[in-house]
């Protein structure tokens, strides 16, 4: 320890302690509204993670996708219902007691899991810092297309994703008609008669 | 170093001294309003001063211990010890200094250099991978008497630095608490109204002060406990440790006026008259096995450490010959020679079974004493005594008798024995902590924290963590002494036990709160990980890394871990508990509150001192570097306690032979992957339980009542102290009580049997019997069974409820449930 | 062992996913408002996520060679859509929930019970 500070982990001690912060206070709040900002904080914060670990191409897509479009859709929903008895829903006291007890076990139990492998604990050997290097997007980008790994590391093993490509892009058309068809019928039910919905 | 000895012994007969004092003079001294409590405050002060004089001269001749740099990797095999039995006996007796008063015995090239010189020359000890080592140590004999034919018996004396550092402990701690008590007990000094005792013509008792009777049980008990730990036989531990039965016994009944209290002095004496019939027992199985009772050598004759693990045997457990033989052994791979020792690694061939009864016996006796499962409902009830009693008695010295009996006698414990111990102290644990966070009464959850407490010293001894066990012993004593003190200036100012009248005591009482704070975060073991902490947060890390790397070595007992850290973060959630409902918020009973006043100067002053050791006990002080090889010196609890201990157990207890258990080196806990882990997990589960402590009592954003309403049977169950004083009742007072009215009805109609024939008689008798045995026995065990069986059902019946959210809580349970069934079957097979 | 002058391991990344991982479920255990559920969800996910990306860093394990690369991140990506997709579904299905009984109470839903 030569008392220098090491400036990737104390980036890393700021947004990880900012997401777990954030995330117990999702769980801690009882307004809806201020669940929704907590989480927006805390993902934010996942995304200068991923950006520590080196996936800068991932924490983009993370602060695009899911803090811009996601998180904006579940906050539409919470403006859609978030009426007077709503925002604040009590938990019982026992519900907390059980539901914290049985997480506390299930991290106790990854807790275990994460430290108890000595070769998770810190970068190579001469390595001082866990310096973080973006791999490309265009690698991202190839990989998922159809060429196999060229870092000589994962040749032969697999030949990319093209496929999982394919399946996410019908599933999110899956779901866009899915979804689209979901608010439809509400709005015809109610529309043109109530008492035909048994 | 020869006046060691003498001045330990002076320790011990000066509280002896008070109390012949007060016996003689107290009646007059009271009537001349001559406070006797000088008297025995001095003789315990005195007793202090020499303690502490004599832990100087021990430091002085033996030098600040060193701490070795431990490599847990290259350490310890059992392999090895079989490998190296060959003797080394010859070199070892040629370390003998000629004194013929101080032997001191082999020494250690792994784990502590001894200091003294004379040590430099032999190297004997680095030749040999796995050289055991002894402690250095003073026996001799005060008086004996052997008459022909029987085994001489003995008063002596065994002084190690465990002996050292139990007396300074045991006598700082008496002596804040004799101050203390001069203050608590200022009422007694006049005529005493007691309100608890209505006599029968309604009145209340008036009777005279008995302010001297206190002092001077108070100084008879700190004589016996002394000479408990300077006893150098296993006579003497006996005979001093019923004398501190007794004393608790008159200390615990000192209202013996109040039923409730005269009935807690009987049942403490009567549970620890189980306890000690166990250790009769043992007794009589060591002395007949090897015809000595003292522990070291004295005079060149071996004592019991050195007839159970022999120098020759590079202090390896062994059993003699020509005891008696346990069934089934093979002594034919010996092919018949007559030798003792060179065969006798092999344990299972010679009274192994003898040892075992040897150490299960004399365990009983530490059961009684040390309020474990099954034998800890007396603890609780004590609590029935005068606060100071409390503090002295369930802190400080008549529990941490068993505890510290059980790590005195450690060498003679043979790996089964240990196990028994190990989960002994692992169900007390458990079980006194589930009562502790239901408890109301502020000084019953402190006795089940006790309790709970002293589970977890026999659970790290029993997982072979000989320092871990005592280390927390020396700790517990500090904060918990100053948590029940603290608790007795609360009940002086409140008048009352009952936390849920308290409340808000915080501004009435500062010195109170803030110290007991002190207090409750010692005992949850706070401390910044890695850096700093309270005096348990040190002891407590200690005892999780013994768990982690018992259970490391043997996975089929990994409950033991989880036992370990499950009840860590049961301790903080209790305290804190107690904490907050007694000093935080808002006054529940403004009446109480309004009366709530601060403890005198003379109360609240040893608070401030026991906080101060609360915290700072725990310290290791580095002290420079042993200029010869190069190790860290180091003063504080660990470093001292490690020159103490016993021979031939650095490297583990061994191997079960009964059993499948293994010992890891005690040292091994001390690996930096065990050591962060043990961090993270004590503070981590510390912090739970201080966590949902805070959200429940100090924030009340969940509701107390709420969730003891949702979880009522469990919640009963803890109340009602597992059922444990109703099954005894069931179990020993019922058949007893109907056995006696038989006999009794037997008695009355044995006239009849004349008169009226057999038959009839007879008949009587049957149906009688049948009546009690059938409906009240047999009909009442089943409905209770039923009844309880049937509140859990229905209990169970919530589970399906079809919410959602209760969905996915079974399957986080499911999960972990899973993954520790995996792990632990994994292990398992890997064992094999 | 200090964590501001010792660098990070993926261990520490996975500490992080953990506790966002268990904040998760236990939102999931104990929000009766189904957007709560909702948000419970992406805890989860998120958490679930922090581990493939560390996982794919070289420089956060002692043997670069065991890493899993830009394959680590790919899944993660995977997850990221995914969970876009679940999120416009789920919100559906509550609003659907919503508009049919006027009420976001999960508690409410219980023809499940047996």
């Amino acid at each position: 320890m030569d008392g220098h500070i090491n400036w990737h982990s104390f980036y890393f001690l700021l947004f990880g302690l900012t997401a777990c912060v954030f995330s117990v206070a999702v769980v801690l709040t009882g307004s809806i509204v201020r669940m929704a900002f907590y989480l927006t904080l805390c993902l934010g914060a996942t995304a200068g993670l991923f950006f520590l670990a080196g996936a800068g191409f991932v924490g983009a897509m993370q602060l695009l996708i899911y803090v811009g479009g996601t998180l904006v859709l579940l906050i539409f929903g919470v403006m859609l219902t978030a009426q007077g008895p709503f925002v604040n829903m009590k938990t019982r006291a026992g519900e907390w007691v059980i539901g914290g007890a049985a997480g506390l076990m299930l991290l106790g139990l990854l807790l275990q899991a994460a430290f108890r492998v000595e070769e998770w604990r810190g970068p190579p050997e001469g390595v001082a810092t866990a310096t973080a290097e973006n791999a490309p997007p265009g690698e991202i980008g190839i990989r998922m297309l159809g060429k196999p790994g060229d870092n000589g590391k994962a040749v032969g093993k697999e030949s990319g994703y093209l496929l999982p490509f394919e399946i996410v892009s019908v599933h999110l058309l899956v779901v866009l008609i899915g979804s689209a068809y979901l608010a439809r019928t509400k709005r015809r039910r109610r529309a043109s008669d109530p008492a035909e919905s048994t | 170093m020869d006046y060691l000895p003498t001045i330990l012994g002076a320790a011990v007969l000066l509280p002896l001294i008070s109390f012949v004092v007060i016996v003689l003079f107290g009646a007059a001294m009271r009537k001349a309003h001559v406070p006797t409590h000088y008297i025995a405050t001095g003789a315990i002060l005195g007793s202090f001063v020499l303690s502490f004089t004599a832990m100087c001269i021990w430091l002085s001749t033996h030098g600040i211990p060193e701490v070795h740099e431990h490599d847990a990797h290259g350490h310890g095999g059992h392999e090895e010890h079989a490998a190296g039995s060959h003797s080394a006996g010859a070199d070892h007796l040629g370390e003998s200094l000629a004194e013929g008063k101080l032997v001191e015995k082999g020494q250690d090239s792994q784990f502590i250099a001894l200091t003294d010189d004379d040590h430099k020359e032999g190297g004997v000890g680095k030749d040999h991978a796995s050289a055991a080592h002894g402690p250095d140590y003073v026996a001799d004999d005060w008086y004996t008497i052997s008459p022909p034919g029987i085994p001489k018996m003995s008063i002596g004396y065994h002084i190690d630095t465990l002996t050292i550092v139990m007396f300074v402990m045991v006598t700082f701690i008496a002596s804040c608490i004799h101050f203390y008590a001069g203050g608590y007990m200022h009422e007694e000094l006049h005529d005493v109204t007691d309100h608890e005792v209505t006599l029968s013509d309604g009145k209340h008792l008036r009777r005279p002060g008995r302010f001297h009777r206190f002092f001077q049980y108070l100084s008879l008990f700190c004589f016996s406990m002394l000479g408990l730990v300077i006893a150098g036989n296993v006579l003497m531990v006996f005979v001093f440790w019923e004398l501190v039965g007794v004393c608790s016994y008159f200390l615990i009944g000192f209202y013996i006026e109040r039923k409730s209290a005269s009935t807690a002095a009987n049942k403490a004496f009567i549970m620890n008259r189980v306890g000690d019939f166990g250790m009769l027992i043992g007794l009589a199985a060591l002395w007949a096995s090897f015809g000595t009772f003292s522990f070291g050598d004295v005079d060149g004759q071996p004592g019991l450490f050195s007839l159970i693990r022999p120098a020759e045997n590079q202090h390896q457990m062994t059993t003699k010959d020509g005891l008696v033989q346990v069934g089934g052994a093979s002594t034919e791979g010996e092919s018949g020679d007559d030798t003792t020792d060179a065969n006798a690694s092999n344990p299972a061939s010679f009274s192994y079974g003898l040892l075992i009864v040897a150490g299960l016996g004399i365990f009983c006796g530490c059961v009684g004493k040390s309020a474990q499962f099954p034998l800890q409902t007396w603890l609780p009830d004590a609590m029935e005594g005068p606060t100071p009693v409390s503090a002295l008695v369930h802190s400080a010295t008549m529990v941490a008798a068993g505890v510290y009996l059980v790590g005195r006698f450690y060498p003679v414990f043979t790996p089964e024995v240990l196990l028994i111990i190990a989960y002994v102290g692992g169900i007390t644990l458990f079980m006194a902590a589930t009562i502790a966070i239901v408890a109301t009464d502020i000084k019953r959850v402190l006795a089940f924290s006790t309790v709970s407490q002293l589970g977890y010293m026999m659970l790290a001894l029993g997982m072979g963590g000989w320092i871990a066990g005592l280390f927390h012993l020396i700790t517990h004593a500090f904060f918990k002494s100053l948590l029940f003190m603290c608790s007795g200036s609360v009940i002086h100012a409140c008048h009352t036990n009952e936390m849920p009248q308290m409340g808000g005591l915080r501004k009435k009482m500062p010195w109170t709160a803030y110290t007991m704070l002190v207090g409750c975060l010692a005992i949850a073991g706070a401390g910044i990980p890695f850096l700093i902490g309270f005096s348990g947060y040190y002891s407590k890390d200690a005892i999780i890394a013994q768990a982690i790397s018992f259970t490391d070595a043997n996975p089929s007992h990994k409950i033991l871990f989880f036992v370990a850290a499950g009840g860590a973060a049961i301790t903080a959630f209790y305290m804190f508990r107690l904490w907050f409902l007694t000093f935080s918020g808002k006054p529940r009973d403004q009446h109480v509150y309004d009366h709530a006043h601060e403890s005198p100067k003379v109360m609240y002053v040893p608070l401030v001192v026991l906080a101060v050791l609360a915290v700072a006990v725990g310290w290791s002080i580095p002290w420079g570097t042993d200029a010869d090889s190069g190790n860290h010196k180091e003063l504080g609890v660990t470093a001292l306690l490690e020159t103490a201990r016993p021979a031939g157990t650095a490297d583990g207890a061994g191997t079960g032979v009964n059993f499948d258990v293994t010992y890891p080196a005690e040292a091994a806990s001390h690996a930096e992957e065990i050591h962060v882990m043990a961090t993270l997990v004590a503070f981590g589960t510390a912090m739970a339980g201080f966590l949902l402590a805070f959200v429940m009592y100090g924030l009340q954003r969940i509701s107390a009542e709420d969730a003891a309403k949702q979880f009522a049977p469990v919640y009963g169950f803890f109340r009602n102290k597992w059922y444990f004083d109703e099954l005894y009742h069931i179990l020993f007072f019922k058949p007893t009580h109907f056995v006696s009215k038989l006999v009794a009805k037997f008695d009355r109609r044995a006239i009849d049997w004349v008169v009226n024939g057999t038959a009839k008689v007879a008949r009587k008798v049957s149906d009688t019997g049948d009546a009690i045995i059938d409906k009240g026995l047999v009909d009442g065990l089943v409905n209770l069974t039923a009844g309880w069986i049937y509140s859990v059902a229905n209990w169970f019946r919530n589970v399906q409820t079809g919410k959602l959210r209760q969905y996915v809580l079974f399957i986080v349970l499911g999960t972990v449930v899973l993954f520790v069934l995996i792990e632990y079957s994994s292990f398992l097979n890997a064992g094999h | 062992m200090n964590l501001l002058t010792d660098p990070v391991g993926a261990s520490h990344f996975m500490a992080v996913g953990a506790v966002m991982f268990v904040c998760g479920v236990v939102c999931m255990a104990t929000k009766r408002n189904g957007l709560g559920i909702l948000m419970g969800i992406e805890l989860v996910i998120n958490g679930a996520n922090l581990n493939f990306v560390a996982f794919g860093s070289e420089f956060l394990r002692r043997n670069p060679d065991y890493a899993l690369g830009v394959d680590g991140q790919l899944i993660a990506l995977f997850v990221i859509v995914l969970a876009a997709a679940e999120a416009a579904v789920a919100l559906a299905i509550a609003l659907n929930y919503y508009n049919n009984r006027a009420t976001i109470d999960v508690d409410r839903a219980d023809e499940l019970k047996g």
